[in-house]
């Protein structure tokens, strides 16, 4: 019988990766490609954060030219762009990426390779979009892309067509990575973590990533479309050859409100996992929340002609997705009076954490709120086009992601740096945000009442807009400085922090019982549950006197099954690899080929992928260790 | 804390087999995924219709080279279902044989399929409206789909190890296999949609 030293040493050498500048492009490990995940979404924030206060200079006062209109309609478009693909949906999957395997006690994902090749394709697919700006011709009709402005007639250079192009690779990295999520939290949970006692952040993970599978292809429909229209003169939105431009809205739509629920229920996720935790008791309604989280992404399909209520369609059509929009607010509802419950019934313990996610249950509620307004077709057909849509939208996004988010990084990073973050900066940062925020995009419904018009350069100074805007430029750069001190915060932190601890916040899942940060295996016995919050029942986790769950022969994790996680086999986990990121480098240049319609490159590029993929799939022996 | 507390199973993990299941939970998935493409793009092609007096009735698409090529690709789904059934036996010699010739069933189906673009359709290109760009669109993307399925195929077929080796986390042969029967079923929704409720159509217009 193997010694406890013995088995350590042994996990290490099977697991570590050496500190090589190979081991840095051809990791699988799934906290490096977490860490990596988030640091680059949170890049995109801020790129995304710069052009939306370029706007706001723009609008700060009527007829002002700090920006051309051109160059005012590629940077809004830009910052949808950033902010909604680049943003909101990866920086979840960095969350999901780095905590799904340790909230599940596996000691990696299902493909740990798929897993690098999602991440590399994200960063290409990002860098791709950001190619344009520096041609001087970014994509300028919108992150929603209208046709048919955006055919070649209105838009000649060659920004929608990195739009189209990004976008496509863009989906390429998500679906990748929600089959991989899928597969692993479907399949890889300790052994006794049964579906009914799964983290609620796991259902929302799940949920999205089978919206993504859906939700998806007909973004890539829409993107082929507007690529062989543009570049191969076939015809689908043009109206003079008996094309409809409404054939982009539907399709578009289509994928764009599930896509709000993908880079919306993760955060709520996260919520349902701090808000039981600093309230000191298990949430209240668990199956109702998991349960309303997994109906959000199923009515999340039935809702997307909400987007077109002006377009003109029958009464039929429009009652019923302006009901379905009506059923998608129950749901969140019954998550919120979960949240809301759980705190009224607990001990609630005001830490940072805490503070943002009381907060964005605020801002949520006040978007879900002019949410129902603008689902109504009247109300709808008022503001629709106006301010007050945009004031709704980043009440959502920002109420539902950005403070999740944060709320989620001020309670994970402990976890995954090993020191705790400042509580003293942490809450100025709150509230510096949170004021920020308000006064930055309450007004807007305002303005968007008085009618003030959304995706403007400017506006003539009779118009009455002045005052508001002011006030909302200035609250748009408050916010911009709250960012700012909880990043500060993280880089003092990661320097000057306490030491975390397994357990900080005494919590009660599974990514807690490892070390902070954790050990590249994870934990050294597989973990057994018994309960739904494992960490506090009197259960011993890792209690294994006969060493039958260390699996130390070689890179393994057990499968069990999907509803009852039965043990029922051990899976393999391949070593690193460079294959994935050579593939994602030749899918960049065939895309990039197929931009300039250069077709003999981009298959060039394609026979050159084939060849990389069969060497990934190459059945090869893995690394065993023998005593 | 009072929660509720169930003993887990008591199962030794050490002594457990390999898990090989992954690789077909994943190949559902990608499924599902590409299903739901070609479901935009049949939506698209009925959306695009929907404000016309005459949708591909108007050029009556002549249907028996789309069933010739149906029953081609059926027919190596089934020369291939009946090599999964050899692998499964461990008779790795005649699943590769059916396998081969799946893929020569194949590359027939591509080659066949050029022919009935180049005689059937050639009046109607990708360029001339915008029945002709979703047809050509829809059928072309389907094709990229039986190249792809038969470079999975032709990958297993010269595989070294394909059945049930120790180390394989997945069963590549099985899991290729079920890409290419889910391509097949694809031409048969393309035949349906594409190639007979149009001429349905147009016989219900005529009479």
């Amino acid at each position: 019988m193997a010694t406890r030293g013995t088995t350590i040493s042994r996990l290490t050498t099977l697991w570590e990766s050496p500190h090589t500048l190979y081991s840095w492009f051809a990791t699988v490990d799934h906290k490096t490609l977490g860490k990596r995940y988030l640091a680059t979404s949170m890049l995109f924030l801020l790129v995304g954060g710069v052009e939306a206060l370029l706007m706001r200079l723009q609008l700060f006062h009527s007829d002002l030219s700090i920006l051309k209109p051109e160059e005012y309609d590629q940077i809004f478009t830009l910052h949808g762009l950033t902010m909604i693909i680049w943003y909101a949906g990866p920086i979840l999957s960095g969350f999901s990426v780095y905590l799904a395997p340790l909230m599940i006690g596996a000691r990696d994902m299902a493909f740990p390779r798929l897993n690098a090749f999602s991440y590399w394709m994200f960063l290409a697919s990002g860098i791709f979009l950001y190619i344009s700006p520096f041609l001087g011709q970014a994509p300028h009709a919108g992150w929603f892309g209208y046709a048919n402005y955006t055919l070649t007639k209105y838009s000649p250079g060659m920004g929608m067509d990195y739009y189209a192009l990004s976008l496509i690779l863009f989906t390429i990295s998500t679906t990748t990575g929600a089959i991989n999520l899928i597969v692993t939290i479907l399949r890889l949970r300790a052994p006794g973590m049964a579906i009914s006692r799964m983290p609620l952040f796991l259902y929302s993970t799940t949920t999205i990533s089978f919206v993504g599978l859906f939700g998806l292809p007909p973004l890539t429909a829409a993107c082929i479309f507007l690529e062989l229209e543009r570049r191969w003169g076939m015809h689908f939105f043009g109206i003079a050859e008996g094309g409809t431009i409404f054939l982009w809205q539907q399709l578009f739509w289509f994928f764009g409100h599930p896509w709000v629920y993908i880079i919306f229920l993760p955060a709520t996720g996260m919520l349902s996992m701090i808000v039981p935790v600093f309230s000191r008791r298990p949430i209240i309604g668990y199956p109702f929340v998991a349960t309303a989280t997994v109906l959000t992404g199923l009515v999340g399909f039935g809702v997307w002609l909400h987007h077109m209520f002006t377009v003109g369609m029958s009464d039929m059509a429009m009652s019923i997705f302006s009901a379905g929009s009506m059923t998608v607010s129950i749901f969140t509802t019954i998550q919120v009076f979960a949240w809301l419950a759980t705190m009224w019934r607990g001990r609630i313990v005001a830490t940072t954490a805490m503070y943002y996610a009381v907060g964005s249950i605020v801002l949520l509620v006040i978007g879900g709120l002019s949410g129902v307004f603008t689902g109504i077709i009247p109300v709808d057909w008022q503001v629709h086009n106006t301010y007050f849509v945009v004031a709704h939208l980043h009440y959502v996004l920002i109420g539902s992601n950005v403070f999740p988010v944060f709320a989620g990084f001020y309670y994970w990073l402990p976890k995954m740096t090993g020191r705790m973050m400042n509580e003293r900066l942490g809450k100025l940062s709150f509230w510096v945000m949170f004021i920020g925020f308000n006064a930055g995009f309450f007004p807007m419904h305002n303005a968007g009442l008085l009618g003030m018009p959304r995706r403007i350069y400017t506006y003539p100074s009779w118009t009455g807009f002045d005052g508001v805007n002011e006030v909302i430029t200035v609250g748009a750069f408050v916010l911009g400085i709250g960012i700012l001190i909880s990043i500060i915060n993280f880089f003092y932190s990661l320097k000057r922090g306490a030491l975390a601890g397994r357990n900080p916040w005494g919590a009660d899942t599974l990514e807690w019982s490892t070390d902070s940060p954790p050990k590249v295996y994870g934990s050294e016995h597989i973990p057994v549950v018994a309960s739904r919050h494992p960490l506090w029942d009197d259960f011993e986790e890792e209690e294994d006197p006969e060493n039958d769950r260390v699996l130390d022969w070689g890179r393994l994790t057990p499968t069990t099954t999907v509803l009852d996680a039965v043990p029922v086999g051990i899976a393999t986990i391949p070593e690193d690899s460079l294959a994935p990121l050579w593939l994602t480098i030749t899918l960049f240049g065939m895309f990039l080929a197929i931009v300039y319609q250069r077709m003999w490159f981009a298959l060039g590029a394609l026979i050159l992928s084939l060849v990389v993929a069969c060497f990934w799939m190459w059945p090869r022996t893995e690394k065993e260790v023998t005593e | 804390m009072s929660t509720v507390q169930i003993p887990p199973p008591q199962v030794s993990l050490a002594t457990l087999p390999l898990d090989q299941k992954r690789g077909i939970h994943a190949m559902w998935c990608v499924i599902a995924t590409e299903a739901m493409l070609f479901v935009a793009m049949f939506g698209a092609y009925y959306y695009l219709g929907s404000n016309k007096d005459r949708w591909a009735d108007h050029v009556a698409p002549k249907w028996w080279l789309a069933l010739i090529l149906m029953a081609i690709l059926l027919a190596s789904s089934a020369v291939l279902m009946w090599g999964e059934h050899q692998v499964k036996k461990a008779r790795f010699a005649a699943g590769r044989i059916a396998l081969w010739i799946s893929v020569l069933m194949g590359v027939g189906f591509l080659a066949l399929q050029g022919f009935e673009y180049s005689v059937e359709w050639k009046d109607v290109t990708p360029y001339s409206d915008t029945y002709g760009s979703i047809f050509y669109t829809i059928t072309t993307l389907h094709a990229a789909h039986v190249i792809a399925g038969l470079v999975m195929l032709m990958y297993i077929g010269v595989m070294p190890r394909y059945g049930d080796t120790r180390r394989t986390p997945h069963k590549p042969y099985k899991t290729a296999a079920l890409y290419w029967h889910f391509v097949d079923v694809v031409w048969v929704f393309i035949v349906l949609f594409l190639y007979i409720i149009p001429n349905f159509q147009r016989y219900m217009h005529v009479h």
